[in-house]
Parts: structure tokens; C-alpha cells; sequence
């Protein structure tokens, strides 16, 4: 299943509706990391508001897409992880350690739009 | 005569079934021969109530403690009623579901008014004397019958002061149940101090479920007022182990991922130290001393600045 990636501005926005498979999330990481060099976008918004598990695959890749991208000058952030979710996750000892995390859709674009604005160090 | 459901739930609760009363006898070697002596004396027992309640009550009311429970003529006049009958049914010979159920009754309101222990077993010692003395009046060149009748008499007795003391600890124990409920179920609050900045006062104690629940509200809360600054107080709380130091931890990552910083404020003395010579490693938390600066300390990050307007210079 294709999950739609929009570009705003130089930000692009992965919104992912359903349950994803392995596969999916490999393509998703895939094309992130490509359309981050074709529009230079200096930031990356995944929004997991509809997953209710985030397993460790899902986790691990989450990671990948955050470092790459990083290498490629843009700065990741995961919005939407939800409480049931952020709560298994922890006890799973799942970690997203150095990924930024934020509410929701909006408050991730605007943490972004801050940072890029702001020329922070991860600018 | 069918028990109550009452006193049906109570024996289950106590689980004193059918089985385990008959257990609880035969450990007395409380058999058909005792019985049938038990029920040999029936008559002269009945012959004996009134007198040997007499004595009874007059003993009790000799001591202040005891004499307190009966300061009404009334109660008292009941309270010797139902007496007799439970003197009476130690010869009854029925010694099942029904006389159990009774015990149990009567020790729930030997606990409720507050009768200690002590001063049940010694009125069963006053009754065990007073009517040895009457079985050996009334038989007094049989004494080996006298002996056998106290025998008898003895483990039904024996049987009662265990059912007694087993309801006692049961209740106790219950009280102790329900207070640890109302304990953890002391609701953990939630509260919004600004816009996008929560507090979470801790009291009490952590235990594993209670730390489960504090998490799901608090993450629940981030999500519902869309939180971006938790400043958790944890002054009230008694005490603090590794096992407590990991659930704030896996509180904080928890509210991390859903892009809120979580303060840890009040922590006490002894409590860091406790942590620090537990070694649990707390680098990751952010802490500040007390609720107050903590609150200051969220506020900076939320971009809020107080002022007082009384001390700042008038406007121009």
C-alpha cells in the first residue's frame, strides 16, 4: 500500500492511514529518503496518528528514515504516537532516541518551521 | 433451618466449607462420642443456664473493660438471652454448617463493638470452671464422666475459639484490603496550570499497578489538552526504590514520545541519596528541586514570563 507523501513548502508530510506490513515501511523509507534530495526538503513530518501498535520493525525503521535523512540535511520528526501506543512502546523498551517526537500534525510542522527558521544546529 | 445468603457469602469468603468444618473436627478429634456425651449433658446444662449465666455476667461486669460493653440494662438483658442460647448450643450436639455460620456472626460483632480477644477466651475459661464445678456437684462420684463431659466440652470449645479468632483476623485482614484499595484508588489528578503545561502531583505510594494507571492518565491528559510540558511533583511520595525510580523513567519516555518534556520536582533529600546509592541511573530526567521552580522552569520552556505588576516600574 502506497502512503501518500505530500511536500509543503520544504517540508514533506508522510501521513500513514493504516497498519503498515515490513514492506510498506521499507518503501516508505525509501521514497522519503529519495524525495528528500529531489525537492530539497529541509524537513520530514511522519504522522502515525492511525497506528495502534508500533512494533520493533516499525520502530527500527523510524529510526533509519530520522538518520538518513539527516545525512541528506533534513530534520525528521514523529507525530501522533498515542498514548496506548507511546505507553507499550515504553515497556517494550522500544526507544526512538534522537528522533524528535511531537503531539500532532501541527505542532510537528511548527516545530519544524521554528527550527529551520531558527538555524539551530540541526537547521 | 437454611442459612442467610449473608452467611453463606461469609463462609465462602472465610472458606469454611463443608469439608473444612468437618477437617476442623476431626483435627479435634471431635467425634459421634462426643457428641453424644456433649448431648448426655444437654439436660443439666439447661438446668444450669440461668445460674451459670448469672455468674457470668456478674464476672464480666466486675471489670470496668468488659462491664463497658453492657452499660445498658437493655442490651444486657438481650445480650444474656442470646448468651444461653450459645451456651446452649455447646450441648446441642449439631455441630455443622448452621452452628459455624453462627460463630461466624457472632465473632463479626465481637469485632464490630470492639471486644478484644482476650477478653473472649477468658469468659470461655470463666464458663469452662463454672460448670465444672456444677458437672462435679451434679456427679459426684463419677468422675471420670465429669472428666470425659470436659473433654468434650473442651474441643467443641476449642472448635469455637478457632472459628472465633479466624473471623476476627478475617475481618482485620478485610479492613487492611479496603483501606490498600482506597489507597490505590486515590485518584491521581491531572491538572492543567496554563495552557500546555500540566501537573501531576504524586501522593502515596507506587506500586506497579498504580504506576500503570498514573502513566495512561497522564498520557491521556498529553493527548486531551495537548500538553507540551509535564512538571511532576513527587514530594508526597513515601518512598522511592529502583522499582519506582523505573516506572517514572518509563513514565517520561513514554510522555516523550508524544513530544512532551516531563520536570521531576521534590525530590527529597533522602530520596536522592537513596537513588544515587541504588545507582539508578537518572541522567535522563529532568529534575528540579521543588513544584515551584519546576513550574518556573516550564513555564521558560513554554515562553511564559511572569511579573509582578506591583513592582514593575509604572508605565510611561
Amino acid at each position: 500500500m502506497a502512503i501518500p507523501i505530500l511536500k509543503q513548502g520544504d517540508m514533506l508530510i508522510a501521513s500513514i492511514q493504516a497498519a503498515l506490513g515490513d514492506r510498506d515501511l521499507i518503501e516508505l523509507r525509501d521514497e522519503l529518503v529519495a524525495k528528500v534530495g529531489r525537492y530539497r526538503s529541509r524537513g520530514v513530518v511522519v504522522d502515525v496518528t492511525a497506528l495502534d501498535v508500533l512494533d520493533s520493525f516499525a520502530v527500527r525503521t523510524l529510526r533509519g528514515i530520522a538518520h538518513v535523512t539527516q545525512l541528506r540535511g533534513a530534520t525528521t520528526v514523529v507525530v501522533g504516537i498515542q498514548p496506548e501506543v507511546a505507553f507499550a512502546m515504553v515497556q517494550l523498551g522500544l526507544q526512538l532516541e534522537g528522533i524528535e517526537t511531537a503531539l500532532d500534525l501541527e505542532e510537528g510542522m511548527e516545530m519544524l518551521s521554528r527550527r529551520l527558521k531558527g538555524d539551530g544546529p540541526h537547521g | 433451618m437454611a442459612l442467610s445468603t449473608n452467611d453463606q457469602a461469609l463462609l465462602q469468603e472465610m472458606d469454611l466449607s463443608d469439608e473444612e468444618i468437618e477437617l476442623r473436627k476431626a483435627f479435634l478429634e471431635l467425634g459421634p462420642e462426643d457428641i453424644a456425651t456433649l448431648q448426655r449433658m444437654d439436660s443439666l446444662a439447661r438446668q444450669y443456664a440461668d445460674p451459670v449465666i448469672e455468674d457470668f455476667y456478674g464476672h464480666i461486669l466486675s471489670f470496668k473493660e468488659t462491664a463497658d460493653f453492657f452499660r445498658d440494662p437493655a442490651t444486657l438483658r438481650r445480650v444474656k438471652e442470646l448468651q444461653k442460647r450459645y451456651f446452649l448450643d455447646l450441648t446441642s450436639g449439631e455441630f455443622g454448617r448452621e452452628y459455624t455460620a453462627n460463630r461466624v456472626r457472632l465473632g463479626v460483632i465481637h469485632q464490630r463493638i470492639n471486644l478484644a480477644i482476650k477478653w473472649y477466651l477468658g469468659m470461655f475459661s470463666f464458663y469452662l470452671r463454672a460448670v465444672s464445678s456444677r458437672l462435679t456437684e451434679a456427679h459426684p462420684d463419677e468422675p471420670q464422666r465429669v472428666l470425659d463431659t470436659l473433654m468434650s466440652l473442651a474441643k467443641i470449645i476449642f472448635f469455637d475459639i478457632g472459628i472465633q479468632v479466624d473471623t476476627y483476623i478475617y475481618q482485620r485482614e478485610r479492613t487492611i484490603r479496603q483501606q490498600q484499595e482506597a489507597i490505590r484508588e486515590l485518584s491521581t489528578p491531572v491538572l492543567q496550570v496554563r495552557e500546555r503545561l500540566l501537573i501531576l502531583p504524586i501522593i502515596g505510594i507506587i506500586d506497579t499497578f498504580r504506576a500503570r494507571q498514573l502513566t495512561e492518565n497522564l498520557l491521556k491528559a498529553i493527548r486531551d489538552n495537548r500538553a507540551k510540558v509535564v512538571v511532576m511533583d513527587i514530594t508526597g511520595v513515601a518512598a522511592v526504590d529502583s522499582r519506582v525510580a523505573n516506572h517514572l523513567l518509563q513514565t517520561v519516555a513514554a510522555a516523550k514520545l508524544m513530544g512532551a518534556t516531563v520536570i521531576i520536582t521534590g525530590l527529597s533529600a533522602e530520596v536522592a541519596q537513596t537513588l544515587v546509592t541504588l545507582g539508578v541511573d537518572l541522567s535522563t530526567l529532568n529534575t528540579v528541586g521543588d513544584l515551584q521552580g519546576g513550574i518556573e522552569e516550564a513555564e521558560r520552556m513554554l515562553g511564559y514570563k511572569v511579573i509582578n505588576t506591583r513592582e514593575a516600574p509604572p508605565a510611561p
